[in-house]
């Protein structure tokens, strides 16, 4: 009883981060490439209801701000420029959910000026913007790459741990290889070969797929060595003396029996390509410009200026953190759900 | 035992085989190689970049190559390294010792910490230790290795408590226990990274593979006879649990050797990290094949140790072996 | 006897002089032929004692003067070696090193030199012609690795050397050298006892590694090889053999050790800096610099921005010949490249203003050539930095048959959309910007531009080889501030002509004309007339934009505030250049 209710809570709380990815060209204020020259490194907007005067608005606004004197990214606000922060309101175009052209935000403060939530990067672009942007992406990678991971892992592990014999001997030797090998090399040779006119987007999906399918390696160790220990039970040794299958073994009990397994793994396998991505960025093989993705982000904020002069920049690396939690959370209890299945 | 030994080093000269194949390929693909940036400082003639080219032998088709170096591993040089003009085996050796010195404690270290914590989360499951656990891990899992490194250094630089990298300090002149002790300060700040970089991943199995077990029948049993809390835990569960651990066990060896690369990088800790790094960038292809050989066998010992401590706990193994 | 012979050969230097340094003490009396003939600076006097540690980014790999050829390396060879003549890095002109004086025949051809007497290796073995003759015969050796080969041979024919006596040398060239005296910088001089059996055996490439021993090197450096600990750093101590004095007489150089570790990241190099375990560092992002400025006082260190280098970037086209079967595509898009109104139109395009303020934060310097503001002596001033304007950029556009779509999409004569990819090296975060930046600057002239970024070689390798490439941004930089710098690169037949490579014979008559104006700039002796060559061919380059030049960055740098005798330049080693010189001020900062 007590799982299922868990579960739905997990699932709304997925739902909606991913919801707020799909939909992400609505909530954010700005188009992720939209760059503002005269802000680079702007620090987050201050949301005020007392003016300089000190009157009071019932309405939040923001103060534009300038470059204080002879600095490059030193702010200053300006009591002159007092701008509210409206609902619904018109600003750039964009495509919702990649399908629906619109134009309408869920908040923004009236052009020309900009409102950073969460500051600006060093060519004046919305952090907010693209952290929104950027899960749109990440997600998707992450979830691509894990499916793919997972999907060789249990058929590989599957096949190997049903059969045994000289058939699992190879599988092993061969998932070994593919454990210890750095995949990073194949990678710059993939990137090297794809024609440039590719998109940024399919070169990044190509990538992130080869990523996917050549980490088959310690999924289907771990599926395999379950199947393996799954053999030896009672019931399944009974099941063998009562003459069934090697697939029929496969399919209903050994298989199953994984799926805890390969759940775990799912809910670490997702989260760990999604920070893959960085690692990505830095070998440039990331998703290229403007495109913005946790991983690059992240990527961005790794640096001593950044991390001593424009902290803000950090906030995005904590974008990924309730993503995770949710995700393992949901591991959770499909696990408990399927134990006390058993 | 002996022929399950001999038979765990067929596995071993296979996957050797088998790595420094597929790597010798891979490089293939990657376009360039240690010399075509030469061209960029002007003064180096195509004629003279040609006759390096075959001087190393990179004009030579593949498996040629492959030959030539598996020749030179029979010489114990692993090839040789086009940017220090030395064997690579040379290079690689002393640092592959200052790369285990760092990650054997941590793995130690990680593994100590993980398995209580993890059984006892696993013992409170939904309580909120465990759901402290479960988020704690989670939030731990979404920090990266690389920020864990730079926010450690700045740490030490604001609090002056740590070195903020290297391995010793210049004037490490004192005896043999002094000069452990100075090692020991230098590893502190990237042990802690390193540990709290793997720790999560460790947790979070020992946690399920403890629930897996807790849930079991026969541990129910136990418990239904009144088996005092901590003895079930930790005389019953957990060796019931051993199996799938030491597994995991063998592979976070090769986890955090993979680690430690990048915290080597960011901490300039003398390890393999900064070299391989450099070594890929600049192709110089068998530093690279032969780091990445290093790690393999450490690898292999991971996975030879966690094969023993099977065989010595899990009497099913014994007998099919 | 030998004083009055000496006092001959004088008499007739003076006579064929073209420049002659003398070194003090060369006159001084008759003990003088026993006495070592030291070079004596003008700098301020310091004192001895001291260690000063230095971050690299890579290990050194090779004590090998010879095959040496990566950054790190050098730096340390650098301090171990010793040349002829030597560029001085402050007034960028040429001072007397091994070498106390020199003449040049009247037709530009031969130059004597004439060697420091009493001058000995760092292991004690004294130095002479045989030395200099040796090492000549060394870098001229087709079976070594020397990268800088090519800047020995002129009109395709080697230097000659020969020894006309134990201190004087001749070097002659097939026809006159402009530059003659700026070719002897940093060339080492190698110990012809240490290195003429590994030569004669022809393992002298493989020479000098790590893990020789120091007593088997040697060198007429300030410094010599004390001990190396793999992976963690390199120690060199002072050679007490050293040839400078300072103005007060003390012997240089002041420092007992130079110490250099490797620090992979960027970032640790800074907070180690910071933190004080490294007391130098020669090259800084502008970010980290801005960063490093509060803490300058309570840190106790000084940051110097020395103004803008030799590096400059610049956005290229493909304009490579012969791609049309292997490569249509991009041939297709050569069309538009191949035009000039094309190039000029994206330079007007494009924002180097915002280049230099959002990627070098101010430090740096917008570029109309190759030439960069810090080549003072040869920067053609009256030309002017292209100014962005978007609506010449279209006009220009227009003009060479272009036109928009309703949507604003450029499109060319033949109804296809104006699109390119342009390639930037993932390692360098500058060029990356710039090309995120151009993208949005390409955007408003209705250019839809890709900016890939690659692993470095990748990228060379598609620049270089395999021509498979429409634009990319890149960067050089001279190792010295001299028109021959260029040479390489403005040539149509250069190695680093990266736009199109291999261009023989000329593709443009404009081409043709920069080719032979770079080559009488080679052998016009005087500078004001070598300027006016060069000013002509900095002038074809702005008009022509073979590509478009965009920025350099400012050479920034960090030292101790301890430390006496700091003079940053924009020439390598910035900061350690004159590493002999360098001392503490205060007891306290030695360490």
């Amino acid at each position: 009883m007590k799982p299922w209710r868990k579960l739905s809570l997990v699932t709304v709380l997925l739902v909606g981060i991913h919801l707020l990815a799909l939909l992400a060209g609505f909530v954010a204020p700005y188009n992720y490439a939209t760059q503002d020259r005269d802000h680079p490194y702007a620090r987050p907007s201050r949301i005020h209801f007392v003016d300089c005067a000190g009157k009071f608005h019932l309405r939040p606004f923001i103060y534009e701000t300038s470059l204080r004197e002879g600095t490059l990214n030193n702010y200053i606000e300006d009591c002159s420029q007092l701008q509210p922060i409206e609902f619904f309101l018109r600003g750039e175009k964009y495509a919702l959910a990649g399908l629906v052209p619109a134009d309408l935000h869920l908040f923004g403060v009236p052009s020309p000026a900009r409102i950073y939530l969460l500051g600006a990067d060093g060519f004046g672009r919305d952090e907010f913007s693209r952290v929104l942007y950027g899960a749109q992406i990440s997600l998707f990678a992450g979830l691509l790459a894990a499916v793919l991971a997972l999907s060789m892992g249990l058929l590989v592990g599957g096949v190997a741990g049903a059969f045994g014999g000289w058939v699992d001997e190879a599988v092993m030797r061969t998932a070994e290889i593919f454990i210890a090998v750095p995949w990073f090399y194949l990678l710059l040779g993939v990137r090297a070969v794809l024609p440039l006119e590719m998109s940024p987007l399919s070169a990044f999906v190509l990538v992130v797929a080869v990523i996917g399918l050549l980490n088959w390696g310690s999924p289907a160790r771990l599926v395999r060595g379950v199947i393996l220990s799954g053999r030896e039970r009672n019931f399944v040794q009974a099941a063998r003396g009562f003459g069934a299958g090697r697939g029929y073994l496969l399919r209903r009990h050994l298989l199953p029996m994984s799926f805890s397994v390969a759940l775990t793994q799912m809910a670490l396998l997702v989260p760990r390509f999604i920070l893959a991505e960085v690692m990505l960025s830095f070998l440039g093989l990331g998703i290229g410009e403007p495109f913005p993705s946790w991983g690059n982000m992240l990527a961005d904020a790794q640096q001593f200026h950044v991390l001593t002069a424009y902290w803000w920049m950090l906030l995005p690396a904590l974008a990924p953190v309730p993503v995770f939690v949710a995700y393992h959370a949901l591991a959770d209890r499909l696990q408990e759900r399927l134990q006390s299945a058993n | 035992m002996i022929r399950y030994l001999l038979r765990r080093l067929g596995h071993a000269i296979f996957l050797l085989f088998g790595v420094s194949l597929l790597l010798f390929f891979l490089m293939q693909l990657a376009p360039g190689d240690f010399f075509s940036t030469a061209r960029l400082s002007g003064s180096i003639s195509p004629a003279s970049i040609h006759a390096l080219r075959t001087e190393y032998g990179l004009d030579k088709p593949l498996p040629v190559r492959y030959l030539r170096w598996l020749n030179s591993v029979g010489h114990g040089d692993f090839g040789y390294s086009f940017a220090y003009n030395m064997p690579a085996s040379a290079l690689l050796l002393p640092r592959a010792r200052n790369t285990l010195l760092l990650t054997v404690p941590c793995l130690l270290i990680s593994w100590i910490i993980a398995v209580p914590l993890g059984v006892l989360a696993a013992s409170r499951r939904g309580g909120w230790l465990d759901r402290f656990y479960s988020g704690g891990t989670s939030a731990l899992l979404g920090m990266h290795d690389l920020l864990l490194a730079l926010l450690a250094l700045l740490l030490a630089l604001r609090t002056g408590a740590f070195p903020t990298g290297g391995m010793m300090s210049l004037d490490a002149a004192g005896g043999l226990w002094a000069n452990w002790k100075d090692v020991l300060w230098h590893m502190a700040l990237p042990a802690i990274v390193l540990i709290v970089g793997s720790l999560a991943p460790i947790l979070r199995h020992v946690r399920s593979t403890m629930l897996e077990v807790l849930d079991s029948h026969y541990i129910r049993a136990a418990e239904g006879h009144g088996v005092g809390r901590l003895t079930l835990l930790f005389r019953h569960a957990l060796p019931a649990a051993a199996n799938p651990l030491i597994s995991l066990f063998g592979l976070s060896m090769a986890l955090l050797i993979a680690g430690s690369m990048l915290v080597e990088v960011v901490m300039s800790w003398p390890g393999m990290g900064p070299m391989v790094l450099e070594a890929i960038l600049a192709r110089d292809m068998f530093l690279v094949v032969g780091a990445v050989l290093l790690s393999t066998i450490f690898l292999i010992a991971g996975n030879f140790i966690a094969d023993i401590l099977l065989y010595v706990f899990d009497p099913r193994i014994r007998i099919n072996a | 006897m030998i004083q009055s012979q000496r006092r001959i050969r004088l008499a007739a230097l003076a006579r064929a002089i073209v420049v002659v340094f003398l070194a003090t003490g060369v006159s001084a009396g008759s003990q003088a032929s026993s006495r070592p003939e030291f070079l004596r600076t003008t700098s301020e006097a310091g004192q001895p004692g001291g260690r000063l540690i230095i971050a690299e980014a890579t290990e050194p790999k090779t004590f090998n003067p010879v095959t040496v050829i990566d950054r790190p390396s050098r730096d340390v060879v650098r301090r171990m070696t010793g040349d002829l003549i030597h560029i001085n890095r402050e007034t960028q002109r040429t001072e007397p090193a091994l070498a106390k004086s020199w003449t040049a025949s009247r037709d530009g051809k031969t130059f004597t030199l004439r060697l420091r007497r009493g001058i000995k290796f760092s292991d004690g073995v004294p130095f002479d012609a045989d030395d200099v003759v040796f090492s000549f015969q060394v870098y001229l050796d087709e079976k070594i690795d020397y990268p800088q080969r090519s800047f020995l041979f002129i009109h395709g024919k080697p230097l000659q050397v020969q020894k006309l006596g134990p201190y004087t040398v001749r070097f002659s060239f097939v026809s006159p050298y402009a530059a003659a005296e700026r070719l002897f910088d940093s060339v080492a001089m190698l110990p012809r006892h240490l290195l003429e059996q590994p030569y004669k055996e022809g393992k002298l490439n493989q020479a000098w590694g790590l893990d020789t021993p120091p007593d088997k090197m040697a060198g007429l450096g300030p410094f010599r090889v004390k001990q190396v600990v793999p992976g963690q750093r390199i120690v060199l101590e002072r050679n007490q053999y050293y040839w400078k004095i300072d103005s007060k007489g003390q012997k240089l150089p002041y420092l007992d050790e130079l110490v250099f570790v490797s620090i992979p990241s960027r970032d640790a190099q800074v907070v180690r800096f910071q933190a004080g375990e490294v007391q130098v560092l020669e090259s800084l992002t502008a970010e980290n610099f801005l960063a490093m400025e509060p803490e300058q006082k309570a840190r106790h260190y000084k940051l110097y921005d020395v103004g803008p280098g030799l590096e400059y970037n610049f956005l290229l086209f493909n304009l490579n010949r012969g791609l049309e079967s292997k490569l249509p595509e991009i041939a297709r898009k050569q069309t538009w490249f191949r035009d000039v109104r094309f190039r000029q139109a994206i330079s007007y395009a494009i924002d180097r203003a915002a280049i230099v303020r959002l990627v070098y934060q101010g430090k740096g310097a917008p570029l109309a050539t190759l030439v960069t503001p810090g080549e003072k002596l040869w920067l053609d001033s009256s030309i002017p930095i292209p100014e962005h304007s978007v609506a010449k950029a279209r006009q220009l556009l227009q003009s060479a048959g272009f036109s928009w779509k309703a949507d604003g999409a450029l499109v060319d004569s033949g109804g296809k959309p104006v699109e390119f990819t342009i390639l930037a090296s993932a390692s360098n975060a500058q060029r990356a910007q710039m090309a995120t930046l151009i993208q949005q600057d390409l955007k408003s002239v209705g250019i839809s531009v890709h900016a890939v970024t690659l692993e470095f070689r990748s990228m060379v390798q598609r620049i270089t080889d395999s021509h498979d490439y429409e634009a990319a941004i890149m960067g050089l930089a001279g190792g010295d501030s001299d028109p021959n710098e260029a040479l390489d690169t403005l040539s149509s037949s250069g190695s680093t002509h990266l736009w199109a490579l291999d261009e023989k014979p000329p593709l443009q008559p404009w081409q043709a004309q920069v080719d032979e104006l770079m080559q009488k700039q080679l052998i016009t002796m005087n500078y004001p007339g070598r300027k006016k060559v060069f000013d002509q061919v900095q002038q074809i380059v702005a008009r022509e934009q073979p590509a478009v030049f965009l920025a350099s960055p400012h050479i920034l740098v960090a030292a101790h505030e301890g430390l006496g005798n700091i003079r940053p330049a924009i020439i390598e080693n910035y900061l350690l250049w004159n590493s002999d010189e360098i001392f503490w001020r205060t007891p306290a900062g030695k360490r």
